[in-house]
């Protein structure tokens, strides 16, 4: 089979994996070496469908002993399959990065033979690029589940981020889903990974030189709508793994039907809404210092499909609002509506010197379209006849406005979630390039 | 009115910045040469110049305004915009002014026009370093022809200097006739006449194959969203990208 043929087999049952990032590395190049890692990650292309295309996202192979029921590749499904040579994968790698097509490499496989042999492989092409063709660009790779302890923990020193996909949120749907595969088998390497990132952490602090272990930490996905789990379990999930596994993403996967089987649910499309609400959650729990409890509970166990969780939650706790722009401090400003990261930074910034009024925010790039409901400048509303103040009206105010575009460009927001790294892309180079 | 017109370099601008600091001039704006559109209310002063004023220019923002200032301003040149020149006099007028906290006046019209400038030549260098593409030539010369807004291709120097440390490369602004080189130890800026037709390595449009099937496979039919694809990746920079062929 030749090397065209084999790209358009592996990338193709690669591409339902989401993440793509390149980020949390600074792996520098070596003397006489190519390649090296941007901390914040970089795009070099963006395919049709809109996701950023930073790695070459490839399966070493697709011939899978396992016969997982929402995967292209299980065992009863009839596609054809290949192989890679780790020659062929380390000069496709090397070829590509040269040309800067790509940022590195993402190296998942489907089970052949056994967890271990398919490890191996990964392991051999992995260190053939870093020691034969010193080779210092971005490395993520799949940890096999159910490989062997000594096998996860060497394929720790040479690459920049490890990842064990969980898919599926509960040993229910893994039963149902995934019968060959147990939360032991995921979760396992998941902590192996975990501890060997500690354990390096430490011996940096003691030698500069030690090598790294896996720099860029470790990430995981979820599919989303495969099964009946709710947002609630599935925000839960997400919110252990970040505090106990440390992990540095979880990606949200909306389901596409790749078959159909009794136990798997029939959809029209994948939930592109949903999982953009889930990414939005993610980040409040990421970076805005929420907690699911205050997004979700037992009676709500959903996001509301026509709201942005941060709304949701303003207008559940309108006693909170409004905030007066000039006072507040940095938590505060992030739990407003339609004020970011950024936005809530450069207040703070600009509040030093300057008084802010509505006009100054508006040069400051704050969108005021959600904010201005829950906002005061100098102890006034925004200048704007009858501003409703009353959660419901605050809620139908906020839905007029932009319920219908939601609608429109559901997809489209979905994407941008796809490529949430662009915001911190663009924060981190402004400040890298302070020294020029 | 009043317009300074200066040699369109770097220095040029330093020096008319110098002047008008020490001539008490107001200028109303301040153009390069080859910007310059005459007409005949307008008084003109041309700026030789000067690396000496240059060099003080650049030493009394590094000292009284900040570092990040003198980025600034650097970005706002390769802008190219129309009005750099004079937005740059104000924005260094405040700064002398107000000293290091300059920036953080972010509504104010001064600051707010530079940074404005700023965020667009950063973004188009963040984008530049992903989507520059290569392309091996027969004498073993990685080169990238690329054509841009602004004037960027000078921010990639260190960028491709350090990752592909060990292969030479050439970066040619198609547009501006000049290319950033490097020769597997340093980087530098030259300008560039192609007197010949680029002739590819014969190992070249093969992996050009592999990386259009890639691109091709790695998209979800079920998820196409042109335009998506075009917000992050505007069309203007499809014309040397070898994808999008
Ligand atoms: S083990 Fe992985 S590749 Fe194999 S069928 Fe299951 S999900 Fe698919």
């Amino acid at each position: 089979m030749n090397l065209i043929e084999k790209i358009k087999i592996l990338s193709d049952s690669a591409k339902y994996d989401v993440s793509c990032s390149s980020s949390g590395s600074n792996r520098k190049n070596k003397k006489g070496g190519i390649g090296n890692a941007a901390p914040s990650g970089i795009c070099h292309s963006w395919a049709p469908d809109g996701r950023c295309i930073s790695l070459l996202k490839i399966l070493f192979t697709n011939s899978c002993i396992y016969d997982c029921k929402y995967c292209v590749n299980r065992s009863s499904n009839d596609v054809p399959r290949a192989s890679f040579t780790p020659d062929e994968l380390v000069n496709l790698t090397i070829n590509f990065y040269r040309r800067n097509y790509i940022e590195g490499l993402f190296l998942s496989s489907a089970i052949c033979i056994s967890p271990d042999h398919t490890m191996e492989l990964l392991l051999k092409s992995i260190k053939r690029l870093r020691e034969e063709e010193n080779f210092n660009g971005y490395i993520h790779v799949k940890a096999i589940p159910g490989a062997n302890k000594t096998l996860i923990e060497e394929t720790g020193k040479y690459v920049d981020r490890m990842s064990v996909n969980i898919e599926l949120p509960s040993s229910q749907s893994l039963k149902l889903l995934a019968p060959q595969k147990t939360k032991e088998s995921i979760i396992k390497p998941m902590g192996l990974i975990k501890s060997g990132i500690i354990q390096n952490q430490e011996e940096k602090h003691k030698f500069k030189s030690a090598p790294q272990f896996v720099p860029g930490g470790q990430s995981t996905q979820l599919i989303i709508g495969a099964t009946k789990d709710n947002d609630l379990k599935i925000l839960k999930l997400s919110e252990s793994l970040y505090h106990s596994y440390n992990l540095k993403r979880v990606y949200y996967s909306a389901y596409i039907p790749v078959s159909s089987h009794p136990n798997l649910p029939t959809i029209s499309g994948p939930p592109l809404l949903r999982e953009h609400r889930l990414y939005q959650a993610d980040w409040l729990l990421r970076f805005y210092g929420f907690n699911s409890s205050e997004l979700l509970n037992e009676e709500n166990p959903n996001f509301d499909e026509l709201l942005d969780p941060k709304s949701g939650w303003a207008i559940r706790n309108i006693d909170k609002f409004p905030v007066e722009i000039n006072k507040a401090d940095y938590f505060t400003l992030l739990r407003v509506p339609g004020i970011g990261v950024k936005s809530a930074q450069r207040i703070l910034q600009a509040r030093k010197v300057t008084v802010l009024g509505f006009d100054d925010l508006k040069k400051l790039g704050i969108v005021l379209k959600r904010a201005k409901y829950f906002i005061t400048c100098k102890g006034k509303y925004f200048p704007q006849r009858s501003i409703p103040t009353n959660p419901a009206s605050i809620k139908d105010s906020l839905l007029l406005e932009d319920n219908i575009k939601v609608r429109e460009n559901m997809e489209q927001l979905s994407f941008f979630t796809l490529f949430p790294g662009i915001m911190a892309v663009n924060e981190n180079i402004a400040r890298i390039s302070g020294e020029l | 009115m009043l317009y300074y017109i200066y040699d369109g370099t770097f220095d040029g601008l330093l020096t008319a910045i110098y002047d008008a600091y020490y001539e008490k001039d107001s200028p109303e704006q301040i153009v390069p040469l080859n910007n310059f559109v005459d007409n005949f209310l307008i008084r003109r002063i041309y700026i030789q110049a000067d690396a000496e004023k240059s060099r003080k220019v650049h030493d009394a923002i590094i000292n009284k305004i900040s570092k990040d200032a003198m980025t600034n301003i650097m970005y706002a040149y390769l802008s190219e915009h129309e009005n750099a020149g004079i937005f740059i006099l104000d924005y260094l007028r405040f700064g002398f002014k107000v000293g290091k906290i300059a920036d953080s006046y972010l509504s104010d019209d001064r600051v707010y026009n530079i940074r404005r400038l700023v965020t667009k030549i950063t973004r188009e260098k963040q984008l530049l370093a992903g989507i520059i593409r290569f392309r091996l030539l027969q004498n073993n010369i990685y080169y990238a022809p690329i054509e841009t807004q602004y004037n960027t291709a000078c921010l990639l120097g260190d960028h491709f200097a350090d990752r592909m440390a060990d292969q030479v490369f050439v970066i040619h602004d198609v547009k501006r006739n000049y290319g950033v080189f490097y020769d597997k130890t340093k980087w530098f800026m030259s300008d560039i006449e192609l007197n010949a037709d680029v002739v590819f390595h014969e190992k070249e449009l093969f992996y050009q194959e592999l990386w259009k099937q890639y691109f091709e496979s790695i998209t979800i039919k079920d998820r196409i969203n042109p335009k998506l694809q075009s917000n992050f990746m505007p069309k203007k920079y499809w014309k040397y990208l070898i994808e999008m062929k």
